[in-house]
C-alpha cells in the first residue's frame, strides 16, 4: 500500500513552492513526511550523517507561521533540504565525512546555508560523502557506505554521494554538493538526477571545508532543471567573506527556461566522445538526436588540450589538499581512510614546479574551451563512460573485455571543467540495460549558467521522466 | 620520466615531513607521484610562454581588505 506521503515526496521544489504558498500543504506536514521517509529508508541508503529532526520541526513551525501571515520568502520557504557535510552549520556537527572532524561544531554558518536559511529552507540534516570530498565512491569508512538507490550494490558516485542519493531516494527535496573533479556531476549522473556545477566563484565557498582552493565549486543537486535554477538563484552572488567570489550580476535563472533551443548551436566535444560503454554510447547518441529534433544544430568540435586537463586537476588537487591536511596528516594519519590517506601521502611528494606549471596550463585549456564555444551556445559530452560500478569494484571490463580503471572512466569526463571553471550540468539521458542511470553534461561559457539551464530544460521536457528506482 | 622508487618516497617523506609510510603504500605513491611529475613536465608542450599563474594581485588585496575589516 502506498504511504500517505508518497505524492508529497515526489514533488519538485517548484511544485512544492506553489502548494506551500497556496497553503494547500503545510511546512510542518511536509517536514514530517521527509523525516518519516529518512527514518524508513536511510538505514539502507546511508545518505545522512546527521539528521536535524528537532531543528527541522522548529523551523517548519516558524515557516508555517510566516506563510500563514502572508510573509512568503520565496520558492524555498518551508522546503526541506539537506547539505553535504562539508558545509558549516553553526552548532551542528560538520564532519567532512571524516573521523578527524567527528565532533567539530562550527561557530558560524557557511554562506550557502545562511542564504538558503534566509530564504526559508528547512534543514533536514547533513549528508554523507566521500571522506573530505577526496574520491568518487562515497564508500565512507567512518559513516557508512552510501548506496545507489537504483541498485544497492552500486556506488552512488561522489564525492557528494549522499546529496544525490537523498534526492533520488526522496529523502530531501533539494541538496547542496561540491565539485572539485566532478563531485556534483558524478553522483547526479550515477544516481539519475540533476547536478549543476556553476562557474568557479559564482557561489561563495565561505564555510565549506576545502579540498583544493582553486578548483572547489559549490552547487545544487536537484530533481529537475527548474529546481537547480531556483536554488542557484538563492545561493549565487558576491560574498564579502569569500574574496574569490564574483561580483558578476546574478540573473533570474528561471527566466528563459521555457524559451526552447530552436536555432541554437551545440558542439559535441570530440575528445570526450570515445571509449564509451555501449549503453552510454546509445543513450548519448539518442540525446544528441533529441537536441537536434528540438531545432538545435549539433556538430563536433575539438578542444585539443582537454586530454591534459585531468592531469592538471590531479596535480593541483594533490598539492592544495596536502597543504590543507598537513597538520592532521602529521598527527592523525591513522584516522584517515586508506584511499584518502594514500592520496594525501602522494601529495607530500608534490613539487612546486609541477603545481605552478599546472596552474599556468589552465589558461591554455580555458582558451581552447572558449574557442570551441565560438559560434556555439553550449558544448555537450557524456558525463561518464560507464554506469555506476559495484561497490568496491575498481577495475571494470569494457565492451571488448579489456580492463578499464573505473575512476578514470568517470573523472575523465568531469574534471576538465573544474580546471576551466565553466558551468557544467549533468542531466539523465535514460537507463542502461541493467536499469542504471546514464547522463550527459551541458557546458557553457563562464557565468552563462542561464543558457546551460535553458538547453537542459528543453531536453528534460522532451525526454520525459526516467523510470524511478525500485521501491526501498 | 622521473624514476621514483619506494625507497626514495620513504626517505623523502621521512626526512622532509617526519612521516613514515606504511607497507606497500610507498610503491603506490612512487607510481602516482612519478606519473604526475612526468605529466606536468609535458605541459610545457602546450606553449605556456607569457602565461601567469592565475592568482593575481587583486585577490591578494581583496583578502587583505577582508582580514583588515575583520580586525576592526
Amino acid at each position: 500500500m502506498a504511504h500517505p506521503y508518497e505524492e508529497l515526496l515526489s514533488l519538485d521544489v517548484a511544485r512544492l513552492a506553489e502548494k506551500l504558498r497556496a497553503r494547500e500543504i503545510s511546512p510542518v506536514e511536509l517536514t514530517e513526511a521527509y523525516l518519516d521517509r529518512i527514518a524508513r529508508t536511510d538505514e539502507k541508503i546511508r545518505a545522512y550523517i546527521t539528521v536535524t529532526g528537532d531543528l527541522a520541526r522548529k523551523s517548519a513551525r516558524k515557516a508555517e507561521r510566516e506563510i500563514v501571515a502572508g510573509k512568503w520568502r520565496g520558492p524555498f520557504h518551508g522546503v526541506p533540504i539537506a547539505l553535504k557535510d562539508l558545509c558549516y552549520t553553526k552548532g551542528i556537527r560538520t564532519t567532512g565525512g571524516s573521523k578527524i572532524l567527528a565532533d567539530f561544531k562550527p561557530d558560524h554558518d557557511s554562506t550557502v546555508w545562511s542564504r538558503l536559511s534566509r530564504a526559508g529552507a528547512i534543514l533536514l540534516g547533513k549528508l554523507n560523502l566521500h571522506e573530505f570530498a577526496y574520491g568518487i565512491s562515497s564508500s565512507n569508512p567512518h559513516w557508512g557506505i552510501v548506496r545507489n538507490p537504483y541498485a544497492l550494490d552500486r556506488i552512488p558516485g561522489g564525492s557528494s554521494g549522499g546529496s544525490a542519493a537523498a534526492i533520488v531516494s526522496r529523502s530531501a527535496a533539494a541538496t547542496i554538493g561540491t565539485d572539485t573533479g566532478g563531485s556534483i556531476r558524478i553522483p547526479a549522473t550515477l544516481c539519475g538526477c540533476i547536478g549543476l556545477k556553476p562557474t568557479w566563484s559564482r557561489v561563495s565557498r565561505h564555510g565549506v571545508l576545502p579540498l583544493a582552493y582553486t578548483l572547489d565549486h559549490v552547487g545544487p543537486i536537484t530533481r529537475t532543471v527548474r529546481d537547480a535554477a531556483l536554488m542557484l538563484g538563492v545561493i549565487a552572488g558576491y560574498d564579502r567573506n569569500d574574496s574569490t567570489s564574483s561580483r558578476e550580476r546574478v540573473p533570474d535563472y528561471t527566466a528563459s527556461l521555457d524559451a526552447g533551443i530552436e536555432g541554437m548551436r551545440i558542439g559535441v566535444i570530440r575528445e570526450l566522445n570515445d571509449g564509451l560503454s555501449d549503453d552510454v554510447r546509445r543513450s548519448f547518441d539518442a540525446a544528441l538526436a533529441q537536441l537536434g529534433s528540438l531545432g538545435a544544430s549539433v556538430d563536433e568540435v575539438s578542444i585539443a588540450s582537454l586530454p591534459l586537463a585531468g592531469m592538471v586537476n590531479s596535480v593541483i588537487t594533490l598539492a592544495e589538499a596536502i597543504e590543507i591536511h598537513e597538520e592532521s596528516m602529521l598527527t592523525r594519519a591513522a584516522d584517515y581512510g586508506t584511499d584518502v590517506r594514500r592520496l594525501l601521502e602522494a601529495g607530500m611528494m608534490a613539487n612546486a614546479v609541477s603545481y605552478i606549471r599546472a596552474q599556468r596550463a589552465r589558461a591554455r585549456i580555458v582558451a581552447d574551451a572558449l574557442g570551441a564555444l565560438e559560434g556555439r551556445d553550449v558544448l555537450v559530452a557524456p558525463a561518464s563512460a560507464i554506469p555506476a560500478p559495484r561497490i568496491g569494484e575498481d577495475r571494470l571490463l569494457d565492451s571488448s573485455g579489456g580492463a578499464v580503471d573505473g575512476v578514470a572512466a568517470i573523472l575523465r569526463f568531469t574534471s576538465p571543467f573544474d580546471v576551466t571553471g565553466q558551468p557544467a550540468l549533468a542531466i539523465p539521458t535514460g537507463l542502461s540495460g541493467e536499469g542504471l542511470p546514464l547522463a550527459m553534461q551541458i557546458i557553457g561559457r563562464p557565468f552563462d549558467e542561464a543558457r546551460v539551464l535553458r538547453v537542459a530544460a528543453a531536453y528534460e521536457n522532451a525526454r520525459g521522466a526516467i523510470p524511478p528506482p525500485p521501491a526501498l | 620520466m622521473p624514476l621514483l622508487t619506494p625507497e626514495t618516497v620513504r626517505q623523502v617523506l621521512h626526512d622532509m615531513w617526519g612521516y613514515d609510510v606504511a607497507g606497500d603504500d610507498a610503491e603506490r605513491i612512487a607510481n602516482m607521484a612519478g606519473a604526475l611529475a612526468t605529466g606536468a613536465r609535458h605541459l610545457s608542450s602546450l606553449g605556456l610562454a607569457g602565461i601567469e599563474p592565475p592568482f593575481g594581485y587583486p585577490m591578494l588585496i581583496a583578502d587583505a581588505a577582508r582580514l583588515a575589516a575583520e580586525k576592526r
